[in-house]
């Protein structure tokens, strides 16, 4: 290993340094005593323990985990077939299938929450972990559909027209060459969605009512008061907000970062 | 076939198809967020094709997509291939990357006000110690544009690092030794073998993004509000602002689709260059 | 180069869909048991606003939870309604009749729902007081500006005044007495400047409403205002382009924060907090709102304006009943309740607004807060509100408070780059799309 790695260490260190900036800022205002707090500068905890001790940011937590985990799942098993059509498909009804994805995604979700609350209502799905879960399903829809085409579309056809003179189906050529060829496709889709869900507050807020039913980005909101804002609590949440989305990512590293599926297949 | 892409289909359908409907027809009323209001035919969209302020935003809506869309690709393409190559603790720069895309932007909008907004905040202090003087970032139209358009490069990159590193994960590293022999520079080669292999990858990653841009409220809403005065308003805060505060509900909304048809076709243009790039 | 091992990773993707299925099918489970429409259980649902912080929410917590129905009437229960994007929440409740029985909300909420026929009149309520004598107990203005063609919209529950506030030490460094009139406003503001402080604190940035409070308060501190007695827009009067022009040249001398277009109400707490604004308008919190306890924030004396007027300009926060309720006595007992029984907040001191019920003003809790009670004494008499007696005015008021053509008028004026009959030629304009009626 000569200088260039670490050369590039050394380039790559400035640039995460800079690029953290405002996530620092997010840390350092989690951890100082809000304005109106009687102390004031120095390290303090005292935001993330009032926050844990006065708020039900545990049950935030939980509910926010159960959407996103329900959409990203969901999201996956539609997108991963729906995703497989687009690349392979050649014909007109999967042009129509394209256009009706770029129509849907195009229209701003500012003007489609009050019709689609009042459709939820009327089956009983406002205010509901579940209607929220159906509707990020769908929001999510054509970006993880078109995700999913991107990365099959760097996997051969050639692979499943030899599973297929061996006698396979389509569905199972999908599901024996592609599906488990795109780990990497399907881990980026998971993790866009993971993020869909996980940051939303425009529909959440509209649609969930009962505390009990908060996720963290209505919880969140709780601290926004009339012309004020309580900025180390929403601070400290917003840190707690972090952690699972790295944890993730931390998770999944190793899986996106090795050299890929495309390397071994293209020799064949 | 069709089984595959049966549920997709069926919701949205379900999610998308009645709210497009409702809001069609909410945009050729003059109605409330409540009340349907009486029929006004296509007046709403007139008013708004004759309107300055709704070009003013037009315009800046394209600004603010063509910066977004291609700053964070050259910057997230960038970084995905840098962190092909040999560097220690990868995975941890890689992780660090995409944190600013999981910041709720509600919270990394405050930061960026936190950093910018009055003349004690750090970066005009620097900018002071710098004997740059103090530029209003947040004030003076022109810094607020370039403000918005940096903080969405910022929020998007991630994204754009992700899509690429996966279509960069199948490009075979013996392509660019052959390249490598036959003596095609580091620029040479990614503009004839890099690019090209991941090409419909990053079509479809430029229509992902141009979609999110041209939609993307919380961004400039909460940054700027699409001040000062109405220099960084984008079409969809715009369409917000009349249906949610001036309660303008069928112009609000006659923008949106105005908005949409335009990005469709867009889309569309761009979907046909997939096809062409097929390999 | 390396190839994914993955055994079975098509049967583990398969498990997986079928686990959030399961999953989808346990969450519908809960939701069907929890699905809200007003009253759906029989309960008066009040939604409420976090108008402070979480102590004032434990607070309202706990006044609903001790509330103790007479005889077949109704209980009542409590929901906390987000202030982000609110009109989109109560719209959409009210249009899919899953909203609330009684609600508080943005100030001018109750006029606009009313407008659409969504509103339950206070008006039984406000006769049971008057018999009771406790209507005597409402301070002068506050349920007058609740009253309509129509009747009471709603009953006001706090006052949310906009306070000239000054920073006693930046005076006596600047060598200035705090003004009392537009004139010494200008003389104020220039040694101030010389000394680096802000002599007109104002911020008009991204959610900041406060700017164009203070746009419309000089201009009815000048005799002008937006509309004429009778209801009708009236922007282009010479009281307030003299006005706006007065504004102006505070920009132009510097006296303004050249950032205040720019500014949240939080960059305008930071301000203040680092020493920087030295006079300005602001809520009636701003001493807690920067947590500063040392006595050197004060509110000023309303000022005078160009022509002698001495005002205030108040928001009513209001409590609203709703025509979707499962028994409207059992609402208006529930409110009745809670209007007698709201002093808990300031004796508590959870909340920030001023009080409309002289009983609450007289509490030895409120009676010790200086600042306060200099409200009370100077601006409340003094108060006026945006608008006129006309109901449909009213409902666009919140368009107007919160619309995108007031809050860019008030931009373009901070800025400085204009003159005042420009200005509000195009506020006339936005505004008239909006004031349809």
């Amino acid at each position: 290993m000569g200088a260039g790695p670490w050369l590039r260490f050394v380039l790559m260190l400035a640039i995460v340094a800079i690029t953290l900036v405002p996530i620092g800022v997010v840390l350092f205002l989690a951890f100082t005593p809000s304005a109106a707090s009687a102390s004031s500068g120095g390290f303090t905890m005292e935001n993330f323990s009032s926050v844990f001790a006065t708020s039900d940011v545990l049950l935030w937590l939980q509910n926010s985990l159960l959407v996103t985990l329900g959409t990203v799942f969901v999201s996956v098993a539609v997108a991963a077939p729906a995703g497989y059509v687009l690349s392979r498909g050649r014909s007109r009804a999967v042009s129509g299938y394209s256009l009706m994805l770029f129509v849907f995604q195009s229209l701003p979700v500012i003007t489609s929450v009050i019709p689609l609350f009042i459709l939820f209502a009327k089956i009983g799905l406002v205010d509901s972990l579940l209607g929220l879960t159906i509707v990020y399903v769908a929001s999510s829809m054509a970006v993880a559909t078109w995700m999913m085409a991107a990365y099959m579309d760097s996997i051969p056809i050639s692979l499943e027209e030899a599973a297929w003179i061996d006698g396979a189906s389509m569905f199972r050529g999908f599901v024996q060459i592609v599906l488990r060829n795109s780990l990497p496709g399907v881990l980026s889709t998971a993790i866009f969605t993971f993020l869909v869900a996980w940051n939303d507050y425009l529909v959440a807020i509209v649609f969930l009512r009962s505390a009990v039913a908060f996720t963290l980005p209505v919880g969140i909101q709780s601290f926004f008061q009339q012309n004020t804002t309580d900025w180390g609590s929403v601070m400290a949440i917003a840190v707690v907000m972090l952690i699972p989305p790295v944890a993730v990512f931390v998770l999944l590293n190793k899986y996106f970062s090795v050299g890929g599926i495309g390397g071994s297949l293209a020799g064949q | 076939m069709f089984l595959l892409i049966a549920p997709s289909v069926a919701l949205l359908l379900l999610i998308h198809g009645f709210p497009l409907l409702d809001a069609f027809r909410q945009s050729l009323h003059d109605g409330t967020l409540i009340n349907t209001g009486s029929f006004v035919g296509i007046q709403n969209y007139t008013d708004n094709l004759t309107s300055e302020v709704f070009w003013k935003a037009a315009s800046f809506t394209l600004v603010f997509t063509v910066v977004g869309v291609f700053g964070s690709w050259a910057v997230g393409l960038g970084l995905a291939l840098l962190l092909r190559t040999r560097i220690p603790a990868r995975g941890v720069f890689k992780v660090l990357l995409l944190l600013p895309w999981v910041v709720p932007i509600v919270v990394s909008s405050t930061a960026i006000n936190w950093l910018v907004a009055t003349s004690s905040s750090p970066i005009p202090q620097l900018f002071e110690t710098l004997g740059l003087g103090q530029p209003l970032f947040l004030a003076d139209p022109f810094w607020a544009r370039i403000l918005v358009c940096v903080f969405k490069v910022w929020i998007s990159f991630p994204f754009m690092m992700m899509m690429s590193s996966a279509a960069l994960a199948s490009v075979d590293n013996s392509v660019y030794e052959a390249a490598r022999v036959d003596g095609a520079t580091g620029w040479q080669q990614l503009r004839w073998v890099t690019l090209p292999i991941v090409a419909r990858s990053t079509y479809i990653s430029w229509i992902l993004m141009t979609i999110f841009c041209v939609n993307d409220f919380p961004t400039i809403f909460l940054l700027t509000g699409g001040g000062p005065i109405d220099a960084t308003n984008s079409l969809v805060v715009l369409a917000y602002r009349l249906v949610f505060q001036n309660q303008q509900v069928g112009e609000g909304v006659s923008v949106a689709f105005i908005m949409t048809s335009v990005l469709v076709v867009i889309s569309t243009l761009l979907y046909r260059q997939i096809r062409k790039a097929a390999h | 180069m390396s190839e994914f091992r993955m055994p079975d990773m098509s049967r583990r993707s398969l498990l997986r869909a079928g686990a959030g299925l399961a999953l989808l099918g346990g969450l519908s489970a809960c939701a069907k048991s929890k699905t809200v429409a007003a009253g759906g259980d029989g309960q008066v649902v009040f939604w409420d606003m976090p108008w402070a912080q979480d102590s004032y929410n434990k607070s309202s917590d706990a006044l609903v939870k001790a509330y103790k129905p007479a005889d077949g009437l109704p209980a009542a229960s409590l929901q906390r309604i987000q202030w982000n994007n609110f009109t989109t929440t109560f719209s959409s409740a009210l249009a899919s009749k899953t909203g609330p029985a009684v609600s508080t909300g943005g100030g001018f909420q109750a006029f606009q729902f009313a407008e659409e026929g969504y509103i339950a009149t206070a008006d039984n309520l406000v006769k049971k007081w008057d018999a009771e004598g406790f209507t005597q107990d409402f301070l002068p203005g506050t349920l007058e500006a609740m009253k309509t063609d129509a009747g009471y919209v709603a009953v006001p529950w706090q006052t949310d005044m906009r306070v000239w506030w000054y920073r006693k030490s930046a005076f006596e460094d600047a060598g200035v007495d705090v003004p009392k009139t537009w004139d010494e406003l200008v003389t104020a503001g220039k040694a101030l400047k010389s000394k680096g402080y802000v002599g007109f604190g104002v911020g008009a940035g991204a959610g900041n409403n406060l700017g164009a409070h203070t746009m419309v308060l000089m201009m009815i501190n000048n005799g002008g205002g937006l509309f004429t007695p009778d209801g009708q827009l009236d922007l282009l009067n010479e009281r307030n382009v003299e006005a706006m022009e007065f504004v102006i040249r505070l920009v132009k001398e510097g006296i303004t924060d050249p950032a205040a277009v720019s500014y949240t109400s939080d960059n305008q707490l930071a301000q203040w907090k680092n020493k920087k604004f030295a006079f300005g308008l602001f809520t009636a919190a701003l001493d807690e709102g920067v947590g500063d306890t040392t006595g050197d924030l004060l509110v000023a004396e309303p000022l005078t304006g160009g022509h002698g007027d001495k005002v205030a300009l108040a928001f009513g926060n209001n409590i609203m009943m709703y025509t979707n309720t499962p028994s409207q006595e059992g609402t208006e007992a529930f409110l009745d309740y809670y209007i007698k029984n709201m002093k808990a907040f300031w004796q508590q001191k959870v909340v920030n607004g001023m009080p409309v019920l002289q009983s609450i003003v007289d509490l030895p809790e409120f009676q010790a807060s200086e600042n306060k009670m200099k409200v009370i004494a100077e601006y409340q008499p003094v108060a006026r509100t945006y608008g006129s007696r006309s109901t449909s005015l009213f409902a666009a008021m919140a368009q107007v408070d919160g619309g995108q053509p007031l809050a860019e008028f008030t931009q373009t004026v901070l800025s400085g780059k204009t003159d005042a009959k420009t200005a509000l030629t195009t506020l006339e304009k936005g505004l008239s799309a909006i004031v349809k009626s």
